[in-house]
Order: C-alpha cells, then sequence, then structure tokens
C-alpha cells in the first residue's frame, strides 16, 4: 500500500482551512465549529491509530475488551444524546446499552468463532473494525427509533390511552407507534443496502481495495458485514423499542409519561 | 333506609388522585344512572381515568365485590369503560376501528350511515366521531360507562338521540342478574342531568376550599 505522509495530510488539511473562509463570506456562522470538528476528527483519529497499533502488538486480550467496552459505552451515551425525550434516572441510556450489546456482541463472537476465524478469535484486527461498524450503524438505528417511540407517545398519548380504556393491552394499544418507530428506523439501513455497490463503494470495501486486497475476496467481507449490520440493527432496535415501551407503562399497564424528560437541545 | 339487598356493582371508598379536591364515596347499584357537575378544576375526569385505572390513584373501588386491583388491566378497562370528551383514532379508516363493522340500523339510531365507516377519522366532525366512539365502546359490553362529557360537541337533538342509546344499552344489560350496568356521566348540561337521573343520584363536585364535606347531595 502506498504510504501518505504527514505533509500530505497537512496539505490536504488547508483545503478545509479555506473552505471554512468561503463558506465565512457567504455568510456561514459555524465555520469556529467547522474547524474545530476537523482539528477533533484529525486527533481522535491519529489517538486510534497510534492506540491501535499498540493494542496490535500488545496481543492481549484484556486490552481488546477494554477498547470494546469503551465503543459500546460511547455508543450507548450517542443513542441517549440523540433524544427529544429521555427517560428518567439513565434509563435511555440502559435500554440503548443493553439493546446495543446483547445483539452486537452476539453476532460479532459468533461470526468470528464460527465464519471468520482468526487466531486467536478476538484477534484485535479483525474484531475491532468489525464491533466499530456493527455499533456505529446499530447506534443510529436504535436512536431513531427510541426517539420516533417516545416523541410518539409524548404526542399521541390520546390515542395510546383511547385503545388501553377500550380494554386493549398496554402491547396491543403501542402496536402502531412501535411500527412507526421501526420504520423509521429501519429505512436507512434498506437504502444503505440498495446503494450498495452501485451508488455507493461502502468504506469496507473501500479500504481492503486500497491496501491492495483482490476486489472479489473485498466484495465477499462487504457481503458479510452488510447482513450483519442489516442483523444486528433490526435486531438491536426491536429490543430497544420493547424495552422502552414496557418501561412506559407500570404493573397496571398505565400510562407514565412522566418519566420522559424533555432534553435541553432541542 | 333499609339494607340494600342487591349487592353494589361499582363500589368506591375514598377514591383520591391528583387534581381530586375530596376524596370520592359512591355505591353504584345495577341499572342505576349517577349524573356528576361541578366547576372545572374539581377532577371529574380525573375520578372518572382513575374508576377505570388509566391514571395512579388511592382507595378502594370493586366491581360486584371483587377489587379492581385483582382483575387485570385489560380486563378491569372492558367492564369499567372511560370514554373521553376528546375522542381519539388510530387506524386509517373509521371501520377499522370496530371488532365487529355495526350494522345499518344501529349507525341510522344515531342519525348516522354506514359510507361514515371509509372516512377517514379526519374528516369526521367532532360530534360524529364522539357518537361513533361510544358505538366502539358498546360492542365490547362494558358494564359500567364513565361518560366524560361526550356530548358537550353536541347539539341537543344529537346529545338526546345519545341518550336514548344509552338508555337502551342501559335497559338491554340490566333486566336480570346475568347482565349488569350503570351509567356514571359527567355532564355540564343540567337538563341533561335532569333527564338522565333522579335528584339522589345527581352528584356535585366541590372544590376543597369551599367545602371538605362528602359531595354527595342527600
Amino acid at each position: 500500500m502506498i504510504s501518505i505522509s504527514y505533509w500530505d495530510l497537512l496539505m490536504l488539511s488547508s483545503l478545509v482551512f479555506l473552505l471554512g473562509g468561503l463558506l465565512w463570506v457567504n455568510g456561514f456562522s459555524k465555520v469556529k465549529e467547522l474547524w474545530w470538528a476537523t482539528f477533533r476528527m484529525v486527533v481522535q483519529l491519529l489517538f486510534m491509530g497510534i492506540w491501535l497499533s499498540w493494542v496490535f502488538n500488545a496481543d492481549n486480550p484484556i486490552w481488546v475488551a477494554m477498547i470494546g467496552v469503551v465503543m459500546l459505552f460511547a455508543a450507548g451515551y450517542e443513542i441517549s444524546k440523540r433524544q427529544q425525550y429521555r427517560f428518567k434516572k439513565m434509563h435511555s441510556l440502559l435500554i440503548g446499552l443493553l439493546s446495543l450489546s446483547f445483539i452486537a456482541l452476539i453476532l460479532l463472537v459468533g461470526v468470528l468463532v464460527f465464519i471468520i476465524q482468526p487466531d486467536p478469535w478476538y484477534q484485535p484486527q479483525y474484531l475491532i473494525p468489525l464491533l466499530g461498524m456493527l455499533l456505529g450503524n446499530s447506534m443510529t438505528a436504535i436512536g431513531l427509533g427510541l426517539d420516533t417511540l417516545t416523541r410518539s407517545a409524548k404526542q399521541l398519548k390520546g390515542k395510546v390511552e383511547a385503545q388501553l380504556a377500550l380494554g386493549k393491552t398496554a402491547k396491543e394499544s403501542m402496536r402502531f407507534i412501535k411500527e412507526q418507530s421501526l420504520h423509521s428506523a429501519l429505512i436507512p439501513v434498506i437504502n444503505m443496502l440498495v446503494a450498495a455497490g452501485i451508488i455507493s463503494l461502502p468504506g469496507m470495501m473501500t479500504g481492503q481495495i486500497l491496501a491492495g486486497a483482490d476486489p472479489v475476496e473485498a466484495v465477499k467481507y462487504q457481503i458479510m458485514i452488510m447482513l450483519l449490520i442489516a442483523t444486528s440493527t433490526g435486531l438491536g432496535t426491536l429490543m430497544a423499542i420493547e424495552l422502552a415501551s414496557r418501561r412506559l407503562f407500570d404493573h397496571r399497564q398505565r400510562l407514565q409519561l412522566d418519566q420522559l424528560i424533555k432534553t435541553r437541545k432541542f | 333506609m333499609t339494607e340494600i339487598t342487591t349487592p353494589a356493582l361499582l363500589k368506591v371508598e375514598s377514591l383520591k388522585t391528583t387534581g381530586i379536591s375530596n376524596p370520592v364515596n359512591l355505591t353504584v347499584l345495577s341499572g342505576q344512572v349517577w349524573m356528576i357537575s361541578g366547576s372545572s378544576g374539581t377532577g371529574k375526569s380525573q375520578s372518572l381515568k382513575a374508576l377505570a385505572d388509566l391514571i395512579v390513584h388511592e382507595g378502594q373501588v370493586t366491581l360486584n365485590g371483587v377489587s379492581q386491583q385483582m382483575i387485570r388491566p385489560e380486563n378491569w378497562r372492558s367492564q369499567v369503560m372511560y370514554f373521553s370528551t376528546e375522542t381519539a383514532w388510530w387506524c386509517d379508516s373509521i371501520g377499522e376501528h370496530f371488532n365487529k363493522i355495526p350494522d345499518e340500523s344501529q349507525l341510522n339510531s344515531i342519525g348516522l350511515f354506514t359510507s361514515i365507516l371509509q372516512k377517514n377519522p379526519d374528516e369526521c366532525s367532532s360530534g360524529e366521531k364522539q357518537r361513533l366512539a361510544l358505538l366502539r365502546g358498546l360492542e365490547r359490553s362494558p358494564k359500567v360507562l364513565l361518560l366524560d362529557e361526550i356530548t358537550a360537541n353536541l347539539d341537543t337533538e344529537a346529545a338526546v338521540k345519545i341518550e336514548q342509546l344509552l338508555q337502551n344499552y342501559l335497559l338491554e344489560n340490566s333486566l336480570d342478574d346475568s347482565r349488569q350496568c350503570a351509567i356514571i356521566w359527567v355532564s355540564h348540561d343540567e337538563a341533561q342531568r335532569e333527564r338522565m337521573a333522579p335528584i339522589e343520584q345527581q352528584l356535585i363536585f366541590k372544590s376543597a376550599s369551599k367545602s371538605s364535606l362528602e359531595e354527595r347531595l342527600t
């Protein structure tokens, strides 16, 4: 693989710097944020590079597990941050973490042990990128699904309570909201699947091809990843929506919306 | 008065919840209609919702002697059914909200036609929806109807039709011991209260500051 020098990167970063100037002249007020975000991206990735090459060499499962845990918590935190209505007492974070980790981890371990079979199975070179891709996609879907669920429960309270009043169970009364939530969570995944290979060349495949891999091999990896992403986002979202909609009711199946607090950001 | 020989259909003892100024005590027999009035903010709607176990509350509510908390919530609510002022619809057409599509004569008796079943709820007037919501509930054969100003959006003619529908339902379902029915109705319409219930079954909810006495008028 042809190596890029830090000097090259510095030259390229002047592009974003110039872009900022041009945007500012055209009335874009968030130039500072753009520069800051770019700077953060560079530092985070450099740090990740150093950190990963260290972990790859150390060959110690404890370090791999630790990176995995940090990634999980970061993803869980992102989910709870993206909610217009959050559950009290960190329950949003908990629901996010539980549905993320349960599905993504089972799939990850299964695929490593039974399909890719690196030796040892937790070899970080395979485990960490795979986990990253699963978490990244599940995180977005679960975040969207939960946000739709809690927001609809708040806005469509009357429609839920009307069904409860008729003697329907909490589960039946939430069905139409659950459908909407699944819909908004999974449409991006379906779009991604449809675009793959025609409109977009997925990042993992592109990376492998750049690194000199046979495109046909790279495609096989990409197909595997896409299948895993579809499964983990779908199952993760289902689980998160189920957990959250149960939380919305008490033991007498009464809708308890005062558990939801509006976050400041929106 | 002598002791009541027939057991109470619904018995309410010191019912309390947020928004209720005075604890509610009430004994409802099958075949009875109770009419409730009172200024806003005295917890009339809250009391009805508590009776249907839709909101957290304190106190004892029993149906035929069985405590509310002993019956699964969905079973309780299909027997002690709450009807709200603003109706809510969650499917695309009116007809989809019914287990069994109401027939023409049922609809005609409350001034509606079968064509309304294909309509989207947003296209119906609130008066129409109110009548349809009543039908939607009654097809599940509730024993106690909790009516929360359900004719507030209707003209007198339509309101009277609703009253007749309810009277018929009450009569049909309180003829013998196997079928039971009673109505608790919050209404601001004085004429309606007088049409529906004798004076001793008309309650006035008062705010706590004015009086801490029971709401019973008797």
